[in-house]
């Protein structure tokens, strides 16, 4: 296991370290007093464990493609934006856009997640333990989404084929979003899922958002809807 | 005054606020119900100040010309930064904008790849992401990071020359783009992670980022997901282009990029295309003038796109502070967008060539704005990208011969003193004297210069 400390480094000079010991084959990296900097863990393409101790600023793990990321702390905006494929975890809570545009992998947070949340997803899976705040899932494509707890405003709106689970309130559903009973699969999927990264949460009592599908094509007359939405 | 006939003994006569066209635009919307929707950008007739408002002052007795056959004029551009390990060396000036697989069918991609790539030039990949065929067939690649992120693929991203950055389009700035269901068919789809068959929407606004502030740090993730190594563009649609240029190249951007509106697209609202966005000519004094404010002007890279047509507009838009120019249009014009061939298919749309702006509908009647593969298959990808570098190569002759004539030895020498306007408004926006006086007005390239 390699340990680099952030003190006293400059982020090129941290993710230059972290990019060569992967790239080495190290397969356990430590990072200490990460401090928040930004786009800590950029980019990086290997099979590697990595882990913060402490709290992350902007783009922390974005971009990456195969590692396991792990911060012990808060991560600031747009985690792991843009991912291909790893597992991203988060143990305190999550700024605006996190999992933006990811195409797949996991990324799950523990704490609350800010605006945003997984916008324009295009594959993967996004856990929130807590709550998420405004336009969560707003244009997801693909690929799954879960709060454990409440939802702020326009939640799930206009969505292609993304799948939304919520176990809390719904403050205000978006455009086009519509509230379905999950049915055997989703609860299988649910169960698994949070048995795996957030153990002893329930799924009782979720409930599956999907796009009502009238935002699809542009020669729908929903009058109401079209107004809001364009 | 309107005009007036008689005919059958009745008085005809248009009105001058509910025109023909405005009329018919209130019977499509009633039956519609929604904004109406086109590609190609803007067709109104230019009532505005434009590079044609220009015109060159080559020399004569207080400036010698080089000889067109024996002396070099450069047209060497470099795109870089001081961040940056690997500059985007190029032969000539104009450059291949970012148009769409999925808007553009895969011949007119490669096409366009190879056709800049036979004469040193670069292609920019689009909303949608990257080909194969594209990189393969690119010396210099630019890969566009768009606010949908259709397409997005960190492997692809580092492997490009440069990256885009893309905050909007001079055809459409503040929108998003549009894909009809016509063109998203199984690989689009695929590639996009879209379902088959819809009407795609991009979102107007990046999911990660919304300010300058937070585009500080973005532009940095950027530099460390390709290791500091390439340029990093930031392309504006051209609207408050002094503070927007001034932002971006605060931000840490290495060449900034200003999309007049006389831009093309291949699907937007039509009010977006007709009502939205400042002109070409404004849009390159603008950013200019901001890159002075600041004092990075010459150290961040300008490049200029919008309705560029030939090596003139080029030419021009240098000699007013342009590093290069993007071609989109144009270079499709050159694949044969409009051409008279498969008349009967321009008359199926509705249309005639020369006049077609149908790109939204993916029937395209040259194969170019299509995903038809019986279409697709009328651009043969070989002879297109022949014609592309002919364009491209008649395009460089043609800013040449002007700096030349201007006794410059390197295009990027072409300044505003070397100009002079035909009109007033030119005059005003260009800070460059009318024809005949030596006056000068406002605050534009050619003021500062004789200041």
């Amino acid at each position: 296991m390699a340990t680099v400390a952030c003190d006293g480094q400059t982020v090129r000079e941290i993710n230059a370290e972290i990019k060569r010991l992967s790239a080495a084959g190290e397969k356990e990296i430590t990072v200490t007093d990460p401090g928040a900097r930004h786009n800590l863990g950029v980019a990086v393409l290997q099979d590697t464990r990595l882990r913060f101790e402490g709290s992350v600023g902007y783009y922390c793990a974005g971009m990456i493609d195969g590692p396991t990321v792990e911060v012990s702390g808060s991560a600031g905006w747009g985690l792991a934006e843009s991912m291909k494929g790893g597992h991203v975890v988060v143990h305190g809570n999550a700024g605006n856009g996190a999992a933006a545009a990811i195409r797949g992998g996991t990324v799950v947070i523990h704490g609350d997640a800010a605006a945003r949340l997984g916008v324009a997803l295009k594959g993967g899976t996004v856990l929130v333990g807590g709550n998420s705040g405004y336009m969560a899932g707003f244009m997801g494509q693909q690929g799954k989404l879960i709060v454990c707890g409440n939802t702020g405003e326009a939640f799930a709106d206009s969505m292609y084929e993304t799948v939304c689970f919520v176990g809390g309130e719904i403050k205000e559903l978006g455009n086009d979003a519509v509230v379905e009973e999950p049915d055997e699969e989703d609860r299988a999927f649910l169960s698994s899922t949070l048995e795996t990264h957030l153990p002893g949460k329930s799924i009782d009592g979720f409930r599956k958002i999907v796009a009502g599908r009238k935002l699809w094509t542009f020669d729908k007359k929903e009058r109401a809807l079209w107004r809001e939405a364009l | 005054m309107n005009e007036r006939d008689a005919r059958d003994g009745k008085l005809i006569q248009a009105s001058g606020t509910f025109s023909p066209a405005a009329i018919e635009d209130i019977q499509v919307k009633a039956e519609l119900g929604r904004y109406r929707i086109r590609g190609f950008g803007t067709l109104r007739e230019r009532q505005w100040a434009t590079f044609d408002d220009l015109t060159f002052i080559p020399c004569s007795l207080t400036r010698i010309p080089l000889e067109g056959y024996r002396e070099r004029c450069s047209t060497k551009t470099v795109l870089g930064g001081k961040h940056v390990e690997k500059p985007i060396e190029l032969d000539i000036p104009i450059m291949i904008t970012g148009m769409s697989w999925g808007a553009l069918s895969y011949n007119a991609k490669v096409a366009l790849a190879k056709g800049a790539d036979m004469v040193g030039s670069s292609n920019t990949t689009g909303d949608g992401g990257m080909l194969d065929a594209e990189r393969e067939h690119s010396r210099h690649l630019i890969y566009e990071v768009l606010p949908s992120r259709y397409g997005i693929d960190v492997h692809h991203l580092r492997q490009a020359d440069g990256i885009e950055l893309t905050l909007g389009q001079g055809a459409k700035p503040g929108t998003g783009g549009l894909l009809l269901d016509a063109k998203i068919l199984d690989d689009i789809a695929r590639q996009r992670n879209l379902p088959t068959g819809v009407d795609q929407r991009s979102p107007a606004r990046h999911p990660d980022f919304l300010g300058p502030d937070d585009m500080i740090i973005k532009i940095e993730e950027l530099r460390e997901a390709t290791d500091w190594k390439v340029p990093i563009f930031v392309k504006m649609g051209a609207t408050r282009v002094f503070d927007d240029v001034r932002l971006a190249a605060k931000a840490g951007a290495d060449v900034i990029v200003v999309d007049g509106m006389e831009g093309g697209t291949g699907a937007s609202a039509e009010i977006c295309q007709e009502h939205t966005g400042i002109p070409t000519l404004a849009a390159v004094c603008e950013a200019r003038a901001a890159l002075e404010d600041i004092g990075m002007y010459g150290e961040v890279k300008l490049i200029i796109a919008g309705g560029i047509r030939h090596g003139v507009d080029a030419a021009k838009a240098m000699a007013l502070g342009a590093d290069a120019i993007y071609i989109g249009t144009a270079a499709l014009m050159a694949l044969n967008c409009n051409k008279p061939i498969h008349v009967e298919d321009y008359h199926a749309l509705g249309t005639e060539p020369y006049h077609c702006h149908h790109c939204h509908t993916g029937r395209c009647p040259v194969g170019i704005t299509t995903q038809d593969p019986d279409l697709m298959q009328r651009l043969d990808i070989e002879e297109g990208a022949e014609r592309v570098a002919n364009l491209l190569q008649a395009m460089t002759s043609e800013i040449q011969i002007l700096a030349r004539a201007c006794g410059k030895a390197d295009v990027h020498d072409l300044e505003p003193e070397d100009l002079r306007a035909l009109n007033a408004e030119a005059s005003m926006i260009c800070g460059i004297p009318l024809a005949g006086t030596d006056r000068v007005w406002g605050n534009g390239p050619g003021w500062k210069e004789r200041k």
